[in-house]
């Protein structure tokens, strides 16, 4: 492979995944320079989202020892060729035939509207690389039945299922949390400190349904979960509504594989240096100048910096992976739930999930096709739950149940698999950065903190991921920066301006 | 480096935004001086519209430019008009002539509508602007006026289009009132049923109650849609019960939002509208002269035609003189043939009433209607309205202080049975003053309206009715309405404190008027 990559980096990155990016993307903005390698062909790593196609290519690859993408397994629930009637119904061909119409997510994600991520990609003007689609519904399972959840103040007003008394208490609730930790923070709360968030919504006399709601769908909570988690909880939900939609969350068009591609963007903006499909063999440290040597493609190229996803480099370093998410991906040709949350064809539904004892839980995102991610016709439900053991399908057996066996969801496509992750560092690890693999959470925020604290560790006088200037501010070297360039004026302006001075003279005005 | 980013700094930033303010100002100032220069030579041309759209479109709120562009379309409309005139209508032969030729068939019939399609064309022109111009400003009031004003003259005008837009700009701002007021026009003019409007103001109400606009809205459409017969309640009862139910229900969701409280206050009203005609009040005859004394003020009576129907004659009543300076209660020194064995009715415009002869061997006849009359209500809004009030009585145990709820449920009380939960419904009232002392003045001005009310109420079952009326020493009151009730009345008993905070100012009775006369 020919190529004139330079051979000095102040950092390379090694991995394409979502923190990789960011930091990538970080550094980068702050004027290093920055190769950026992923063995894969495609942006993302297990952060990454696929075409139907490709991810069956994907699950059939053989597992490496040191892949983090692990127990793949995947199966089609109809016969390849099936038409009977006049509707047209979903089988492996048809599905198949749109391959390309899918984005199928190994870690989906929802993000709070004002949540860490959003508010990053809002501060380092990212957001202009990707769109959103408001969450239609937070959903809850109550009586064995998924329902909607009222979270702003118009589901409140409309919503059947609460009497008025109930609304007032559900809506006085979550006001008295809004202003938790405020000044005015009511005296009753303090006596609550130490004790658990259930004990202190059972104090404030709701009813059972509303517990339900708080409890499930909008704090997030288990019965163990203590009062300031709890209050801290229901405040992200209540701080991220009203901004976007009904709901305080939102989904990436196209799927969660756009962000890390949003951040590479920005890195390679600023100057960062990209190749896909470029493994790294062996790093060594020289410890005459303190550089890391990386060996790639026969190639050695000298880095002041490594930052590494886990897994990478190869593991006979000795880096030991153990299950760590375990995800089951569906395809249906039927959402779930009835037709009052699926109006006008569905769209982004949230449905946390509680395993019988409350003790487990996991979580169910439903896609349509306004999300980008699938064809006009076909769901998905993304199943992500935190590892027990090798085998994600029994991991997700008791949510499955619940969710599938009493409904009629018709599940064309099913499939399982395992998020893994490093179980310990690699002794020659030590003076490289690893990011921590995908953890399992609804939004960024954790992944947002590991790169937030690499960075910082790499880079500690540097501002992490300042805004990024809109074309119109930059300034070309030689201009001077205060001038008005008439160019810049909108076109009828301009316009205007050229009457004008042609009236000035004709009328002979003085300025 | 070649071309290296280096972004300005904010310093640098501020001149340049400096320097483009100044250079808009000279542009503006420029233009407005050669749309007047062009306005004072009579040139009301396509440069004069050009010019006032660069402005317009910045700022749409010059009532001149606006002007300016009428007058311009104004021109242009006579112009084609001349035009029109001076066109030969083709003569039968000449068409036979052009039939032969295709093409020149075509010229024509283009010719012969080419006027209407060239105003319709300034119309749209014009149109266009506007929706430009409220994009800049939603609220503009002359860019919503420009546009209405363009539709008028449209004979064309496509009124279905214009609820269209209003659907859209709601989308964007559900609470711009001049959306709204401007939905009624256009509603109106495309003959929108008031069903269809209802659905869609429900819609709004759904996304987000917090509007005054759509509650206003269905104020007016109800009483349309659900008439009432008895025109004591704003519409049917069954729809009240529904529109009840569903206010009450923002109002629990969001207790300090006013707007869903207001309409409640409106659907608990009588419905009584505010151009309504006023009713008498209380009337009392005398040989030597009557006193009326009307519900609402009306400067002038004389408008009203009032006559006296007895003893097989018809008086016309025509020398009122006020008594007091709002024109709710008059006097008229005409003197009557009044006879104790013939039965009197009073006419004020189309509303008669039957008078009652003075008891005892007292010369004379009365009337006499309480301001708060009782109201019948079927089985199922009795049952709505306790409902509400229970509702609230439990969100009071949970909330004491909440100010709509107690005032809300005194108005329940009230509407179930204003007599019976008058003492309640005060304490609501002087528990109210403590937790809302802001509005103070408002609670003890209502307290005293109610008080009043009821003790009017009861005025006719006492035994000196109606030479006498009295109120107890320990009623609490601090001001006197409904003053002009007590007209017919000889003599005035009031809690001493009130008595002497009105001082010179107490009603005038008719022993009084006796005197004077």
């Amino acid at each position: 492979m020919s190529d004139d990559l330079p051979e000095q980096f102040d950092l390379v990155v090694i991995g394409t995944g979502f923190t990789e990016s960011c930091i990538a993307a970080a550094a980068s903005r702050v004027g290093k320079s920055v190769l950026h390698l992923d063995s894969n062909e495609y942006y993302g790593d297990v952060w990454s989202s696929f075409s139907m196609d490709a991810l069956c290519a994907r699950f059939d690859q053989k597992t490496e020892p040191h892949s983090s993408l692990r127990n793949a397994k995947y199966t089609w629930h109809t016969t390849e060729s099936e038409s009977e009637g006049d509707a047209p119904t979903w089988n492996r061909d048809s599905v198949l035939a749109k391959s390309r119409r899918f984005s199928l997510d190994l870690c989906p994600r929802i993000l709070y509207a004002a949540g860490e991520l959003v508010q990053l990609l809002i501060k380092s003007n990212i957001c202009r690389y990707a769109e959103f689609r408001a969450v239609d519904h937070v959903c809850m399972r109550h009586n064995g039945e998924i329902v909607s959840v009222p979270c702003s103040r118009s589901d409140v007003f409309n919503t059947k299922t609460l009497t008025i008394v109930e609304k007032r208490l559900l809506m006085k609730f979550l006001t008295a949390c809004n202003d938790y930790g405020e000044d005015k923070c009511n005296e009753d709360s303090l006596e609550f400190r130490g004790r658990t968030f259930l004990e202190y919504l059972q104090a404030q006399r709701v009813t059972e349904k509303i517990s339900s709601c708080v409890m499930q769908a909008i704090a997030m909570c288990g019965p163990t979960t203590s009062f300031e988690e709890g209050m801290q909880r229901t405040q992200r939900f209540l701080g991220s509504l009203g901004r976007y939609g009904n709901t305080p969350f939102l989904f990436p068009m196209y799927g969660c594989g756009e962000l890390p591609q949003c951040f590479c963007r920005l890195c390679a903006v600023y100057g960062g240096i990209y190749c896909l499909k470029r493994p790294v063999d062996d790093i060594a440290l020289d410890s005459n100048s303190n550089e890391f040597l990386l060996s790639s493609a026969g190639k050695t190229l000298r880095a002041k910096n490594v930052v590494s996803a886990p897994g990478y480099p190869p593991v006979s370093k000795g880096i030991e992976l153990k299950p760590h998410i375990s995800r089951g991906l569906f395809i249906s040709s039927s959402p779930l739930g009835n037709e009052e949350l699926n109006k006008g064809g569905g769209g982004v539904n949230l449905l946390r999930l509680l395993d019988d004892a409350g003790a487990r839980e996991a979580f169910l995102i439903q896609l349509s096709h306004y999300t980008g991610a699938c064809p006009e016709g076909l769901y998905i439900f993304h199943l992500t739950t935190p590892a027990l053991s090798e085998d994600p399908a029994s991991d997700l057996a008791v949510f499955t149940s619940h969710l599938f066996d009493q409904s009629d969801a018709q599940i064309i496509f099913s499939s399982y698999f395992t998020i893994a992750a490093q179980s310990s560092k690699s002794p020659a690890a030590e003076h490289i950065y690893y990011t921590d693999p995908p953890t399992y959470e609804l939004d960024y925020d954790a992944a947002i903190a590991n790169a937030r604290d690499i960075f910082g560790k790499l880079f500690p006088e540097a501002d992490f991921l300042p805004r990024a200037p809109d074309p119109e501010e930059i300034v070309v070297d030689g201009e001077d920066p205060s001038a008005l360039n008439e160019h810049s004026l909108p076109e009828d302006l301009r316009a205007q301006l050229h009457d004008m001075q042609q009236a000035t003279q004709e009328m002979d005005i003085q300025d | 480096m070649h071309g290296r980013v280096k972004v300005r700094t904010t310093e640098e930033e501020r001149e340049r935004k400096k320097k483009e303010q100044a250079l808009k100002v000279r542009s503006y100032r420029a233009a407005m001086g050669r749309i007047q220069k062009k306005r004072e030579a009579g040139e009301l041309d396509n440069e004069m519209l050009s010019l006032t759209v660069q402005i317009l479109l910045r700022n749409p709120d010059v009532s001149t430019l606006w002007n300016i562009r009428r007058e311009c379309v104004l021109e242009k409309l006579s112009k084609l008009k001349e035009e029109e005139a001076t066109y030969e209508t083709p003569t039968d032969e000449k068409l036979e002539e052009e039939k032969q030729t295709g093409e020149e068939k075509d010229k024509a019939s283009e010719k012969k509508t080419l006027p209407e399609d060239k105003a319709h064309s300034y119309f749209t022109c014009e149109l266009d602007l506007t929706e430009q111009c409220l994009m800049v400003n939603p609220k503009s009031y002359n860019a919503w006026h420009h546009r209405s004003w363009i539709l008028e003259k449209n004979p064309r005008a496509d009124w279905q289009r214009e609820v269209h837009l209003c659907n859209k700009y709601l989308k964007f701002d559900e609470r711009n009132f001049h959306t709204w007021d401007y939905r009624r026009y256009v509603t109106e003019k495309a003959m929108v049923p008031a069903a269809q409007e209802l659905d869609f103001c429900t819609d709004k109400i759904k996304v987000n109650f917090s509007n005054y606009s759509s509650w206003h809205h269905r104020s007016l459409l109800l009483p349309g849609l659900y008439p009432n017969q008895q025109r004591d309640r704003p519409m049917s009862e069954e729809k009240l019960q529904k529109e009840l139910e569903m206010v009450l229900t923002a109002a629990f969701t969001d207790p300090n939002d006013s707007s869903a409280w207001f309409y409640q206050r409106w659907l608990l009203g009588s419905g009584a509208q505010l151009d309504r005609a006023p009713r008498i009040a209380a009337f009392r005859l005398e040989s030597h002269g009557a006193v009326l004394a009307l519900d609402k003020p009306y400067p002038d009576i004389k408008q009203l035609r009032t006559e006296l129907v007895g003893g097989e004659k018809t008086v016309l009543l025509n020398s009122w003189l006020p008594l007091d300076k709002l024109g709710t209660s008059w006097k008229c020194q005409q003197n009557f043939d009044y006879q104790r064995n013939s039965s009197y009715s009073l006419w004020l415009s189309d509303q008669i009433v039957n008078l009652s002869p003075m008891s005892g061997s007292e010369n004379g006849a009365h009337y006499f209607a309480p301001p708060h009359g009782t109201t019948t209500c079927s089985k199922d809004l009795l049952a709505e309205l306790q409902t509400q009030l229970q509702s609230c009585l439990d969100l009071l145990e949970f909330e004491p202080d909440s100010k709509w709820t107690l005032l809300t449920s005194a108005l329940l009380m009230r509407a179930i049975d204003f007599s019976a939960n008058h003492e309640t419904s005060l304490t609501n009232l002087a528990k109210l003053e403590k937790v809302d002392s802001l509005r103070q003045g408002y609670y003890k001005d209502l307290a005293a309206r109610w008080t009043l009310e009821s003790e009017l109420a009861r005025w006719p079952q006492s035994a000196g009715f109606p030479k006498t009326f009295d109120i107890a020493d320990k009623v609490l009151l601090e001001s006197l309405p409904y003053g002009q009730y007590l007209v017919i009345a000889d003599e005035i008993t009031l809690p001493s404190k009130l008595r002497e905070k009105l001082g010179d100012s107490l009603p005038k009775t008719f022993a009084d008027l006796k005197r004077l006369s």
